[in-house]
């Protein structure tokens, strides 16, 4: 059996336990409302009040987060101040592949994507917020990527299934 | 609801408010949230007219039909969001796999 790439409820348990504000985002989020589409990280927007910040790096220490880099990852100091440093941070855990991002492209952020997420629970009680399918699109059609545009129509495609099981087509 | 969900995406990613919106196509708020709500389908004249005012352009092309996802999109109904994302996580352990085995058998 082949090891998992990110194990998501191992992560949100950790970051449950020390009470970090996130909304999950990317492949995950999308994955969570029907897409059919693979991914090989975990991709969390956090809050990046400084409080929450403080428990972040509490979190990812726990997790042993250290840099990841193509073939090997690199341990640096995790303080909420090195994570204020930097919108985007590209994580390699004790729970697999994670990537931070505190301001995805077409949205301002943890606030402007809570609005529009729901509660998920990943298994023992360890519930996440995720961000909207619209919201996911939303980041995916600003980034604008070769690698986003490639998932777009799967992406509107799970959405228009959710549309018609809502009785909203 | 395709062109609810397009208007709003639009104007989220303009960083609109509703009214805001409202105020720059000359309509009212309760109209732009009929429309996004899907009570109401605009026109697609209207649809681009909304979404140049956001400061996009909606594209158009006509492209073969093709629903392959549809039966994965079904698939992954039928599960819970929790099992949905396991899932997901094995389909992904077995393609970096394939990856490396495929690089290996190519070294």
């Amino acid at each position: 059996m082949p090891e998992l790439p990110y194990d998501a409820a191992a992560i949100i348990g950790a970051f449950r336990k020390h009470g970090v504000r996130f909304v999950i985002i990317g492949g995950v989020a999308a994955i969570a409302q029907g897409s059919p589409l693979p991914t090989e990280d975990i991709d969390v927007t956090p809050d990046p009040a400084p409080d929450n910040l403080e428990a972040l790096a509490a979190a990812l220490v726990e997790l042993k987060a250290e840099l990841r880099m193509p073939d090997a990852s690199v341990p640096f100091p995790v303080d909420a101040k090195i994570l204020a440093g930097n919108s985007v941070w590209t994580l390699s855990t004790s729970a697999g592949a994670l990537d931070l991002v505190f301001q995805p492209a077409g949205t301002a952020g943890y606030e402007d994507l809570r609005r529009g997420a729901f509660e998920v629970d990943f298994g023992s009680g360890r519930t996440a917020a995720v961000a909207s399918l619209l919201d996911v699109i939303r980041m995916k059609e600003t980034a604008n990527r070769l690698k986003d545009r490639a998932q777009l129509p799967a992406l509107r495609q799970t959405l228009e299934e959710i549309r018609k099981r809502e009785g909203r087509s | 609801m395709i062109s609810a969900d397009l208007l709003k995406e639009a104007r989220l990613r303009a960083g609109l408010t509703q009214a805001e919106l409202a105020r720059r196509v000359k309509r009212s708020q309760s109209q732009i949230a009929r429309w996004e709500r899907g009570d109401v389908k605009p026109s697609l004249e209207t649809l681009r007219e909304l979404i140049r005012a956001c400061g996009l352009e909606l594209g158009f092309e006509l492209a073969n039909y093709d629903d392959s996802y549809l039966p994965l999109i079904h698939q992954q109904f039928r599960l819970s969001p929790a099992e949905r994302v396991r899932h997901m996580q094995h389909v992904a352990a077995q393609m970096i796999d394939l990856r490396r085995r495929a690089r290996a058998s190519l070294a």
